[in-house]
C-alpha cells in the first residue's frame, strides 16, 4: 500500500508542471480573447469611461499583464480564484457548489454508459458479423452521431412534454420538493444519508434524463473498445487453454477474458469521464443543470476572466486525478502492470 | 374555539389525502417565472448587475414613489406620467419646482421589523450619489450629484433639493436605483473599506420591500416569500415566488405549455405565435414603447461622416421587408411617418419619415460623392441574431443596389461592446431602451455625449443647445416646441436610423392576470395574480 501512496505522490508532483502551464496559458488566452469585459460589465445609460475605468481598477485589469499574473499566481497559491463577474459570488463558492452538480450527472451517465456498453461490446465479439454484432454498431454510430443536444430535447419532448412520465427538466431537484440538508453536495448521498426516500427518488428522477443523453454519447467508445479488445482476447491462446480444459464458457469468457481485455476499457473510460465532464455543457444547457461546464461557457461569453480561469484549472486537476485513478485501476485489473 | 364533529371529521379528512390540499393550494399561491437569464446580485446598484436583478430588487425593496401603470391596447404599461408614493404618503412639491417634501408612511417596517425613518432614507440617497455604483450615473440625470441635496426634516419628513427644476427630477427617484435600504442593517455589515456594503448587500437584501428573499442561488434560482406586513401598497396575491434559470428556450415553453411553469418573458420571438394558438396559454404582446431598434452609422469617421451618404443610405433601406422578415412584424414600426418639416407629436421614439425610395437613393449616392459605391462592414451581436441576422442579409442586398458592398460582421456580445464604446464600428445595428421615456432624456442619452449610448457618436450643436435647454422648461408648450426641432434635426441629419420597437411577449398560463410591461422590462410580481 505505501508503494500505491508514493507512486500517487509522485506522480502528483510530476503533473504539478503541466498545472503551471495551464494556469498560465489559460490566464494570458483569456488576455488576447477581444472584448474587454469592464466595458461589458460597464451598463447604464451614462457609463462613460469614469465607471469603465472603476470596474478594469476592480477587476485588477489596470496593471500591466505580468504584473496581473504575478497577483493571479499569489491569489491561485492562496487558495483565492478571484470573483465571478457573472454571478458576483467568488469563483471558488461556484465551483464549490457546481462541481457535485457536474459529478453526480457525470457518474451516472458513466455507470448508466458502462452497464450498457460492456454487455453489448462482449455480445458484438463472441459473434462478430452477426446480426447482434451489426445492432450494437448501429447503436453506437446513432449515439455518437446525434448531438446531445439533440437527444436530450427530444427525450424531453416524448418523455416529457408528450408522455408526462419524465418530471420537469430543469435542475436537480423537482422545484417544489424539499431539499436534503447538505453534506456532500451529492444530492442522492445526502438524501439518502438523511432518509429523505421521497427526496432522493425526486432527485433521481431528474437525473434520468440527462444521463441517459449523456450516455447515448459516450456509449460508442466504450462499446467498441470493449469488442475490439475481447476479439483480441478471445483468439488468444491461453483462451483455447481453457476451454480445452472443459471450463465453462461463462468462466472463460467473463473471468479470463473479460478482465485481460478491460485494460484498454479503463484507458478509454479515464478519457471519457474527463471528456464528458467538460464537454457536457450542452446537456446541462437543455437541462438546466446547474454545474461547472454552462458555468464556464457563461462566463466565457461574457469575457468574465475569473471563472475561465478556475474552470480550466479545476478541470486540468480532475484529469490528472483521473489519470492517477486510472493507473491504480490497471494494477487491479492486471497485477502485472506497475506504472511508476 | 369550539371544535366540533363536523371540524374534527373535516380535519381527519384533510389528514388522511397528506399534503394534498395544502400543497395544491400552496401552487396555486406560487407563482413560477422562468428565464433565460440569471439573477446575479440583490444589489441592483453593483456595477454588472443583470436585467433579472432588476426585476427582483423592485419587489424586494421599496422606493419614495413609483410610477403608475394605465392601459394600453389590451394589457398594461407603466405610466411615467403618474407617481404614486410606495414609501411616501404624499410628496409636496415647491412651486418653483426645486424642492421636494415627503411624508413617509408611519407604519411602514423593514423586513426585520425596525421601522422606516427619514435617517434610512438618508442614508440610502447618499449612498446613491457618493458609492461607485450604476445609481450615481443614472441619477445624475436628474440633477441628484451630491449628499447634500438631501435632509431629514424629523423622523419622518424627509427633504430633496436640486437647484434647477430639472424635468426628471422626480421621475428618476421613481427609478429602481433609488431604492431605501435598511441603514441600521447596512451600517453593520459595512467596513472601512467599504462604508456603502456594497459586498453584503450584494448577497443579502435590507429592505421594505413587497417580498422577501427565501433563497437566493445565482445562477440558478432565486425564491421570494411575501411580505405580509407590507405597507408600500395592496397586499399581492402570490405568496411564493419562484424566479428559475432555464438557459433553453424550447424548455421554458414547454413548462408553460404544460402548466407546470406560470411565465416567461424571454421567449423566441418566432414560437410566440404558434405558442398564442394553445388552449393553455396567453400572450401578452406590448410594444417597448420606451426602446427602439436602430441601425446607427459612426458620424465621426469616414465614410459615414457624410450626411447625403446617410440619407442615401436610409431611402435605400426595404423597411417594410426587414420589419417582417426579422421581426414578423412583432413590435410598432417607427419608420413611414407621414411629415417631413415638423413631426406631428413631441414623443420619441415616433414614426420618422423614412421612405423606399431608389431613385432618390441612387441620386444621394452620387451627390455624396461615391457615384461607384464603397465597402464597409455591418455589425450586429451574436445575442441578437435572431432578428440581426436576417435583417442584416435584407441590409446587404438592399445596399448592393446603389454600390454600397456590405459585408456582415458578427461579433460575441463583450467584444461589440467594446468596439461601440471605442466608436470604431461604421454601421450597426442595436437595440436601446431609456427607463425614463421623455424625449429630452432619449435625446440627451442617445444623441449627445461620449457615452457608449451615444451609438452615432452625434455631435450636433444645435441638439446639444436644445436639450440643456429642454431639461429645466417648465412651460408645457415650449417644451414641446423644443421637443419637435430635436426629432426635425434627427430626421434630417440621420445620425441613425430607427426601425421598430420590439414587442414584449410576455407568455403565460391562461390564469395569470394583470401583466404590466414596465420600465425596466421584468416582471413586477405585485401586479400579479391567478383568476
Amino acid at each position: 500500500m505505501r508503494g500505491v501512496a508514493g507512486r500517487a505522490g509522485r506522480r502528483f508532483v510530476s503533473s504539478l508542471p503541466a498545472l503551471f502551464g495551464v494556469l498560465v496559458f489559460t490566464f494570458l488566452l483569456m488576455r488576447v480573447l477581444p472584448g474587454d469585459p469592464a466595458i461589458f460589465f460597464a451598463s447604464g445609460p451614462n457609463a462613460g469611461q469614469a465607471e469603465i475605468e472603476d470596474i478594469r481598477r476592480r477587476m485588477g485589469l489596470d496593471k500591466p499583464v505580468p504584473e496581473q499574473l504575478l497577483l493571479y499566481l499569489r491569489d491561485v497559491a492562496t487558495g483565492n480564484l478571484g470573483r465571478s463577474m457573472t454571478t458576483g459570488q467568488p469563483v471558488l463558492n461556484d465551483l464549490r457548489n457546481r462541481l457535485p452538480a457536474s459529478l453526480e450527472l457525470t457518474f451516472c451517465a458513466l455507470l448508466i454508459a458502462l452497464v450498457l456498453a460492456v454487455p453489448l461490446g462482449i455480445l458484438a465479439a463472441l459473434r462478430p458479423g452477426s446480426a447482434v454484432d451489426h445492432g450494437v454498431r448501429l447503436i453506437c454510430t446513432l449515439g455518437v452521431c446525434v448531438p446531445t443536444f439533440v437527444s436530450g430535447l427530444l427525450l424531453i419532448y416524448v418523455l416529457y412534454y408528450l408522455l408526462g412520465i419524465a418530471p420537469d427538466p430543469t435542475g436537480r431537484i423537482d422545484i417544489f420538493a424539499a431539499q436534503p440538508p447538505e453534506v456532500t453536495g451529492f444530492l442522492l448521498v445526502d438524501a439518502a444519508l438523511a432518509g429523505e426516500w421521497e427526496a432522493w427518488w425526486a432527485a433521481a428522477s431528474q437525473l434520468v434524463l440527462p444521463a441517459c443523453t449523456m450516455a447515448l454519447f459516450v456509449l460508442a467508445p466504450l462499446a467498441r473498445m470493449t469488442r475490439a479488445s475481447m476479439l483480441a482476447v478471445l483468439t488468444s491462446d491461453f483462451i483455447r487453454t481453457g476451454e480445452a480444459l472443459g471450463l465453462s464458457r461463462r468462466r472463460v469468457i467473463l473471468v479470463y477474458a473479460l478482465r485481460n481485455a478491460l485494460l484498454p476499457v479503463i484507458t478509454i473510460m479515464g478519457i471519457v469521464f474527463s471528456t464528458m465532464l467538460g464537454a457536457n455543457v450542452l446537456v446541462e444547457k437543455v437541462f438546466s443543470w446547474p454545474g461547472v461546464a454552462s458555468y464556464a461557457l457563461d462566463a466565457l461569453l461574457s469575457s468574465d476572466y475569473a471563472p475561465v480561469q478556475g474552470f480550466v484549472l479545476l478541470m486540468a486537476s480532475i484529469f490528472v486525478l483521473v489519470n492517477l485513478v486510472v493507473d491504480l485501476l490497471y494494477g487491479i485489473a492486471d497485477p502485472r502492470v506497475s506504472i511508476g | 374555539m369550539r371544535i366540533g364533529r363536523r371540524e374534527i371529521l373535516a380535519g381527519a379528512a384533510a389528514m388522511a389525502v397528506p399534503g394534498g390540499p395544502a400543497l395544491a393550494q400552496s401552487r396555486a399561491e406560487t407563482l413560477r417565472q422562468v428565464t433565460g437569464n440569471t439573477v446575479n446580485t440583490l444589489d441592483p446598484t453593483m456595477p454588472g448587475s443583470t436585467r433579472e436583478a432588476f426585476g427582483i430588487s423592485v419587489n424586494v425593496y421599496d422606493r419614495l414613489v413609483g410610477f403608475g401603470r394605465k392601459q394600453m391596447g389590451a394589457g398594461w404599461v407603466f405610466d411615467p406620467d403618474v407617481i404614486r408614493g410606495e414609501l411616501a404618503e404624499r410628496v409636496e412639491t415647491s412651486a418653483d419646482g426645486t424642492t421636494f417634501t415627503f411624508h413617509l408612511k408611519r407604519d411602514a417596517k423593514f423586513h426585520d421589523g425596525t421601522p422606516v425613518t427619514a435617517e434610512d432614507v438618508k442614508w440610502s440617497f447618499d449612498r446613491h450619489v457618493t458609492a461607485r455604483s450604476l445609481a450615481a450615473v443614472q441619477i445624475q440625470t436628474g440633477s441628484w450629484t451630491k449628499a447634500e441635496q438631501f435632509r431629514v426634516v424629523d423622523a419622518h419628513t424627509f427633504e430633496a433639493k436640486v437647484e434647477r427644476p430639472d424635468r426628471l427630477a422626480l421621475p428618476n427617484l421613481c427609478t429602481l436605483y433609488c431604492m431605501i435600504i435598511n441603514s441600521k442593517v447596512a451600517k453593520s455589515h459595512a467596513t472601512s473599506d467599504d462604508p456603502w456594503a456594497q459586498a453584503w448587500l450584494k448577497d443579502n437584501a435590507a429592505g421594505s420591500g413587497a417580498y422577501r428573499i427565501e433563497s437566493f442561488k445565482p445562477g440558478e434560482q432565486v425564491i421570494l416569500r411575501r411580505n405580509d406586513d407590507w405597507k408600500g401598497g395592496p397586499l399581492p396575491f402570490f405568496r411564493r415566488i419562484i424566479n428559475q434559470t432555464i438557459p433553453e428556450a424550447a424548455t421554458r415553453a414547454n413548462l408553460i405549455e404544460r402548466g407546470d411553469a406560470d411565465l416567461s418573458i424571454d421567449l423566441q420571438a418566432s414560437d410566440v405565435p404558434s405558442l398564442a394558438q394553445r388552449p393553455r396559454v396567453k400572450v401578452v404582446s406590448t410594444p417597448q414603447f420606451n426602446a427602439f431598434t436602430m441601425v446607427a452609422f459612426n458620424t465621426r469617421m469616414a465614410p459615414f461622416d457624410n450626411v447625403k451618404l446617410r440619407q442615401a443610405v436610409a431611402a435605400a433601406l426595404p423597411y417594410q421587408d426587414i420589419f417582417k422578415a426579422a421581426l414578423f412584424e412583432r413590435g410598432a414600426a417607427l419608420f413611414g411617418g407621414d411629415w417631413s418639416e415638423t413631426p406631428p407629436t413631441a414623443r420619441f421614439p415616433q414614426p420618422m419619415p423614412m421612405k423606399t425610395n431608389l431613385e432618390r437613393a441612387k441620386a444621394l449616392m452620387a451627390e455624396a460623392g461615391y457615384p461607384n459605391g464603397l465597402d464597409t462592414t455591418f455589425s450586429f451581436n451574436v445575442g441578437s441574431a435572431a432578428t440581426s441576422e436576417p435583417m442584416a442579409a435584407l441590409v446587404k442586398e438592399a445596399l448592393a443596389r446603389i454600390g454600397i458592398r456590405v459585408e456582415i460582421q458578427k461579433l460575441p456580445d463583450a467584444q461589440i461592446s467594446t468596439l461601440v464604446t471605442e466608436k470604431k464600428l461604421p454601421f450597426l445595428t442595436e437595440t436601446s431602451i431609456a427607463w425614463l421615456p421623455s424625449t429630452d432624456y432619449f435625446f440627451r442619452n442617445f444623441f449627445t455625449g461620449e457615452q457608449r449610448w451615444n451609438y452615432s457618436s452625434w455631435n450636433n450643436a444645435e441638439i446639444a443647445d436644445l436639450t440643456a435647454k429642454a431639461r429645466f422648461e417648465r412651460d408645457p408648450a415650449e417644451y414641446e416646441k423644443l421637443c419637435k426641432r430635436m426629432i426635425a434635426v434627427l430626421a434630417e441629419e440621420v445620425p441613425l436610423i430607427l426601425l421598430w420597437q420590439p414587442n414584449q411577449d410576455a407568455v403565460m398560463t391562461q390564469a395569470i392576470d394583470g401583466y404590466t410591461y414596465q420600465y425596466h422590462r421584468q416582471v413586477d410580481y405585485r401586479d400579479l395574480r391567478r383568476v
